[in-house]
């Protein structure tokens, strides 16, 4: 068939858009726009047209984790660029984390202990899913306990570190995790407090003995929501 | 879209200047592009998927490659929205296939020389576009002008990513009919939408 064809060239380009092309014909018609510049304009074109009905939808928030995952993504990805771009996002968090602590001690020093709250979970599992830890709340003993389900050794020289991803917020330190059985961390009340209100917990690969600076220096090599028990 | 021309233009400007500032590698570009544009672009993933966990996962893969391509964003690709919203749309599509819901497709194309009249405009197409106000308006002026069946049929394939068989499941007709409805519905609408 003829595909200079005007009439053929829009309805192919405007099936491909409304996304009725899947697969194979999608994928061919890809490589048919690369080579001809009138299919790739009217494709263009019918994007811009229906983008319309796209931007009406009511926007959602997608989850706060989402967005320091994909920078610890874009962090990473950028490390070859070299060390000056690769700082400068890292110490604004640093920066972040300084204002934070303060915030907790002040606070620790004036407000009254906080009520008790449910206990919370998080499976960190790797990307096939394979659980590699349990990480749960205990509130009323000031503890969080992270038990490994599936022993994952550290790598020569280095430690997981564990963070707490506030609502919204920056990543907040939570010490490091074990290679083997459990271990319990003691967290003040006011970070526990914090904790009820997080999204997610990450982990991060740090020098051994965790980051120099108090704040995540390497690769986020795990997400995991927080759940109510 | 409730904006006004002159602030859709700076709205696009802005996205713009931020696109250029990630390729160039700057990552604060990047963290405010993803606070202006991450819910509308979920909003539109979670309806084609239908599921939070996949959105998100679209949502995390679409915005890499954007940040891995900023660079060859340029405004005949339409607007920096238009852009970014193809680029999700695309990655959601390609996860629908993996999600086993593909079938359809072009085992009728070739028909399609022989079916109906001769456009007259061989005329291609519109430059970098804007969606504004006054196009949305001619849009859904168009849009009006179609049959319901060829109406539902764009919407459902575009906003819910339904292949030609899900619409005919929703609206209760033959596949035949639906991807007939889907050509003269292109048709009508870009001649109706080129009209001056």
């Amino acid at each position: 068939m003829n595909y200079s064809d005007p009439r053929l060239q829009n309805l192919l380009a405007g099936e491909y858009v409304l996304g009725l092309m899947r697969g194979a014909a999608r994928r061919r018609c890809e490589r048919l726009m690369m080579e001809s510049a009138a299919l790739a304009a009217e494709m263009a074109a019918w994007e811009s047209r229906f983008a319309a009905w796209a931007l009406r939808l009511k926007p959602i928030d997608p989850p706060a984790y989402l967005e320091w995952r994909l920078l610890g993504r874009v962090r990473k990805d950028s490390q070859p660029r070299g060390e000056r771009l690769r700082n400068t996002f890292w110490r604004s968090w640093a920066v972040a984390a300084t204002i934070l602590l303060a915030v907790i001690v002040v606070t620790q020093k004036f407000t009254p202990t906080t009520e008790p709250k449910a206990a919370e979970f998080a499976l960190m599992s790797d990307a096939k899913g394979t659980p590699l830890w349990l990480i749960s709340v205990h509130p009323e003993a000031n503890r969080v306990d992270m038990k490994v389900v599936t022993p994952n050794p550290v790598p020569a020289g280095k430690s997981y570190e564990l963070w707490m991803i506030p609502d919204g917020g920056k990543p907040v330190p939570m010490g490091l995790m074990n290679e083997t059985g459990v271990a319990s961390e003691t967290v003040p009340p006011e970070l526990l407090a914090r904790l009820a209100g997080a999204k997610a917990l990450a982990i991060s690969l740090e020098p051994k003995g965790g980051s120099p600076t108090g704040q995540p220096t390497g690769p986020v090599l795990w997400v995991a929501p927080l759940v109510t028990s | 879209m409730a904006a006004s021309t002159p602030d859709l233009q700076e709205r696009n400007r802005r996205l713009a200047d931020l696109l250029h500032a990630c390729a160039q590698g700057r990552q604060a570009a990047f963290q405010a592009l993803y606070r202006e544009v991450s819910p509308q672009l979920f909003a539109v993933l979670v309806r084609i998927l239908k599921r939070r966990d996949l959105a998100e996962e679209a949502l995390q893969d679409a915005l890499l490659s954007v940040w891995r391509n900023a660079g060859s964003y340029s405004a005949d690709k339409g607007a920096p929205m238009t852009w970014l919203v193809s680029i999700c749309r695309n990655r959601a599509l390609d996860m629908l296939r993996r999600e086993k819901r593909e079938v359809s497709l072009d085992t009728d194309r070739e028909d399609l020389d022989e079916e109906g009249r001769q456009v007259s405009d061989g005329e291609t197409v519109m430059d970098a576009v804007n969606v504004s106000k006054a196009e949305e308006r001619k849009l859904d002026d168009c849009m009006g002008r179609l049959n319901d069946g060829q109406q539902q049929s764009l919407r459902l394939a575009y906003v819910d990513g339904c292949t030609h068989e899900e619409i005919a499941a929703r609206v209760g007709s033959p596949v035949g009919t639906v991807k007939s409805w889907v050509r003269r519905g292109l048709e009508s609408l870009k001649r109706c939408l080129e009209a001056a």
